[in-house]
């Protein structure tokens, strides 16, 4: 990751979709295999039961030179994709299971992330 | 409003601000604002356990007690912490009674549809709250969806509301619907395929890197 990610998510920071949710509590750039690794860990766990929702897409361009090249001759083709994810950041969501399987779920979704998540429900609403 | 209006004791915050907002809440109490009705806002603070567990129970209106002063009171908003769950300040405004309001209440599911129960169906809850407008007296703490009877889906027009009350969204919005597994696997599994296939593509990658740089 170049620079730093500054601050805390404001926008995508609560269960929105489903009834509990995987919240990031770290920065990073979270590439398009880390999230697609989680959800089929999840799928593959929960099988026909619930649904998850991904609240990340992978919009940014990454880029990197090849091994041993000079510097210089412009800039270099895209490596990866990458979502910028904030602390507070909602990562999966799970509706259709009870709160036991979607712990479950999402602590195998957790050991692909390269950031501390926690779990969390639905918040209060008026 | 199926019980009776919680009556909770509020005093007035004489300093505001941030700096001292914070401090009320390390004391357990929790910072709010009152409004409405033609009234200069007031700065309140309520004990931050008794008023949290009252919203999650489903209230919406409350009696204050600020310093012997009584009023009837809506709850208008929430803000929430940097995290986005615990609540940090609250919104409430005056109302009467039989003042016409719109308010979200909570939609508890209850009963098991008999299409849910056939391999690779999967309930989808649509909505979780409903938005319904009626006196601030008859405001329910929940509107309960009966899903016994449901086929395919289930809309607003089709729950039991009593009376005096009436949904905002209109009759055909789904609150919850059933779904096939089957035929989303069958799209999703292509793209599944894919992934799985890229992996070794990428570790076969990352295992020539090494090579040419001993090279």
């Amino acid at each position: 990751m170049r620079g730093r990610l500054r601050g805390n998510a404001t926008r995508g920071n609560y269960v929105a979709y489903g009834e509990f949710g995987l919240q990031a509590l770290e920065p990073k750039w979270l590439t398009a295999r880390q999230i697609e690794a989680g959800r089929i860990a999840a799928q593959h766990f929960l099988r026909r039961q619930g649904k998850i929702y991904i609240r990340v897409f992978p919009d940014k361009p990454v880029s990197k030179k090849p091994l041993e090249t000079r510097m210089g001759k412009g800039k270099a083709e895209v490596d990866y994709w990458a979502a910028r994810v904030k602390p507070g950041t909602m990562l999966f969501e799970i509706a259709g299971v009870n709160e036991d399987m979607a712990k479950q779920a999402f602590s195998r979704i957790a050991m692909k992330m390269p950031v501390k998540c926690r779990f969390v429900g639905r918040r209060l609403s008026v | 409003m199926s019980k009776d209006t919680p009556t909770l004791a509020a005093s007035t915050r004489e300093r505001t601000g941030s700096r001292y907002a914070r401090r009320l809440r390390a004391a357990g109490q929790l910072p709010a604002v009152l409004y409405g009705h033609g009234m200069d806002p007031i700065s309140i603070a309520i004990n931050e356990t008794e008023i949290i567990r009252h919203l999650t129970e489903g209230a919406h209106v409350f009696e204050l007690d600020i310093e012997g002063r009584k009023e009837t009171c809506l709850v208008k908003d929430l803000q929430f912490g940097w995290l986005g769950d615990n609540v940090v300040h609250i919104d409430m405004t005056k109302v009467d009674l039989d003042e016409i309001v719109t308010v979200n209440v909570k939609l508890v599911f209850k009963g098991t549809p008999k299409g849910a129960s056939l391999v690779g169906a999967v309930l989808n809850q649509d909505l979780s709250e409903l938005e319904v407008s009626c006196k601030v007296r008859d405001i329910p703490e929940e509107v309960i969806v009966q899903m016994d009877e449901m086929e395919e889906s289930f809309n607003v027009g089709e729950l039991e509301l009593p009376t005096e009350i009436k949904a905002v969204a209109p009759p055909e919005t789904v609150v919850c619907h059933i779904v096939f597994k089957a035929e989303e696997e069958e799209e999703e599994s292509g793209a599944e395929d894919g992934a799985e296939g890229a992996e070794p593509t990428a570790e076969g990658g990352g295992d020539g890197k090494p090579d040419g740089s001993e090279g």
